[in-house]
């Protein structure tokens, strides 16, 4: 899971970067709204924190502009401006969820959670499939309710693959989904995390679809 | 000599009868010079009826002349009740300096205003993100061991966060309290809202419905309705079971907006104690607690009120009480008297 974080006090930003790091997530970070606009529209997100008050560009026009380009990725908007009239105009504007400033981590937390999960359609907070279960609330896997440790590369891995279980899901896509925009990329270790993910779930927890990619099945 | 016609009156009677004088000379020398002309033969009943015919054109002229004020106290009254934003129509070239100044001023007015409150909205605003930094400080050093500082430090950041929102709010209410031409349509803020709040508690699987009167609009500036309705929706989609419901109805000079849920419901004695500033039904619930303070006081501010009741959904009837915007039939009554 990826998330961008639009956000132009560099100090809130490195806050908000080491707690979704901590939480799992692979993290981008645009500091003005230029930047935003560009990595919004090239890279692959799982979700977006806007702040509405960039310099350079503001979030709404941003929003709209990702909007009329059919992205349709989760943007939970971060803002100081929380009166009614500007939530309307923010979620009219495309956004999916609203923070004022200032927030609490948690609630941040939460409600980026709740958006990815209604995102891929998942209607519990935990994601379960056959004796593996993922709680993204705490980071934390399990098998047959024993801890499974797993290193950063590889929960964002599962995670992506319990999100969309029952889909088979492309090396490519994958990859886009798992690395930070400034992180060196080797298409290989998704294949290294895929086989360390194997060894301590299963081998046949996660499926080779060859020549299309990797799938967890729905219901086990 | 306080009216204007008065004035007026006795300063065209004083005209006349200098125009009289002169006339009366100018005859006597016509007759000395010219005894037993054509003059002689008028008769007298036709000069009275002549007098009588220019006396009542002279006075008709002189109150089509005074209607301009006439008009011009109606427009007035048309800001004033926020029918208008600013003094409209043609006057003569007496009274349209007047105009033209009267209208500048209202236009300062509004300018000042406006930035008064852009500028407490940017300082309030601006202090916003800084509160924000400092309570995730709080939270590393909470994680760093030193939890008397980091308590210490939630709790003030705790009072400048609430403090920040109550007095922006109530900035904002009191500098668009002057609501000059302000009318908002009850159904277009009532639909965008609960547009905004289905997605906003997406996870709650409710269903809100919308019954509001298209027609129905308050003299209330869209912000500040928003604001109000805003509030009470949220309030009624945290506590509601599956429905809300908003209605609007018209009570004399007022239109009643009415919010219901199917909720638990509130204990008569706290109903109102949560209007007060900063008191929560329930600590747990989010929020700041000053929601239902601000839809109090904004409501006042517009001549309006608040009352919460017992629903017979179940749950918690907030009746807000707003002043009736009656723009068409206003504008009937002027097309009529013009």
């Amino acid at each position: 899971m990826r998330i961008l974080i639009a956000e132009d006090e560099p100090h809130l930003s490195r806050q908000l970067a080491s707690a979704l790091t901590d939480a799992g997530y692979a993290v981008d970070c645009a500091l003005d709204g230029e930047r935003a606009d560009f990595l919004g529209a090239t890279e692959s997100y799982d979700a977006v924190v806007l702040d509405l008050g960039l310099p350079k560009m503001d979030g709404l026009t941003i929003l709209r502009r990702w909007r009329d380009a059919g992205l349709s990725m989760p943007v939970l908007v971060l803002t100081a401006r929380d009166s009614w009239h500007e939530k309307v105009r923010g979620i009219d504007g495309g956004a999916d969820d609203y923070v004022a400033k200032p927030f609490q981590m948690e609630e941040v937390l939460a409600r980026l959670r709740a958006l990815i999960r209604r995102a891929s359609g998942q209607v519990s907070p935990e994601l379960r499939a056959g004796a593996v279960v993922l709680d993204p609330r705490n980071a934390r896997v399990t098998r047959d309710g024993v801890v499974v440790k797993l290193t950063s590369h590889e929960f964002r891995v599962l995670s992506y693959l319990m999100h969309h279980r029952g889909r088979v899901v492309p090396q490519s896509e994958l990859t886009e989904h798992i690395y930070a925009q400034d992180f060196d990329r080797d298409s290989n270790t998704v294949e290294v995390f895929i086989a360390r993910l194997r060894r301590k779930l299963g081998a046949s927890f996660i499926e080779t679809v060859r020549g299309l990619g990797y799938r967890i099945e729905a219901d086990r | 000599m306080k009216s204007f016609r008065t004035r007026l009156l006795i300063g065209s009677i004083i005209f006349a009868g200098g125009l009289l004088a002169v006339f009366h000379a100018a005859s006597l020398a016509f007759f000395r010079r010219y005894p037993y002309s054509f003059v002689m033969r008028i008769d007298h009943a036709h000069i009275l009826f002549v007098a009588v015919i220019l006396i009542i054109i002279g006075v008709a002229q002189m109150r089509r002349g005074l209607s301009p004020f006439d008009e011009l106290r109606a427009r007035l009254a048309g800001v004033r009740d926020g029918r208008e934003r600013r003094l409209e129509g043609r006057y003569p070239s007496e009274v349209q300096p007047l105009v033209n100044d009267l209208n500048a001023l209202l236009d300062h007015r509004d300018e000042a205003v406006r930035r008064a409150l852009g500028k407490a909205g940017d300082l309030a605003h601006g202090l916003k993100t800084p509160v924000a930094v400092l309570m995730h400080e709080a939270d590393r050093t909470d994680a760093a061991g030193q939890h008397d500082v980091a308590t210490e430090m939630r709790t003030q950041l705790d009072r400048m966060r609430r403090q920040l929102d109550y007095h922006l709010a109530h900035a904002r209410a009191a500098a668009s309290g002057a609501p000059l031409g302000a009318r908002s349509s009850v159904a277009e803020s009532a639909n965008a809202l609960a547009r905004t709040l289905l997605r906003l508690h997406a996870d709650r699987g409710l269903s809100m419905h919308v019954n509001v009167v298209t027609d129905h609009t308050v003299r209330v500036q869209r912000e500040d309705l928003d604001e109000m309705l805003g509030n009470l929706l949220d309030n009624a989609c945290k506590w509601a079971k599956s429905r809300v419901r908003i209605t609007s109805s018209i009570d004399g000079a007022n239109i009643l907006i009415t919010i219901d849920d199917d909720g638990a419901g509130l204990d008569p004695t706290m109903r109102d104690a949560v209007l007060q500033r900063g008191v929560r039904a329930d600590e747990a619930a989010p929020g700041s607690g000053f929601g239902l303070a601000i839809v109090r006081d904004l409501a006042d501010l517009y001549g309006g009120s608040i009352a919460l009741e017992q629903s017979d959904a179940g749950g918690v009837r907030a009746v807000l009480r707003l002043p009736r915007n009656r723009v068409s039939q206003a504008d009937s009554d002027r097309g009529m008297s013009l």
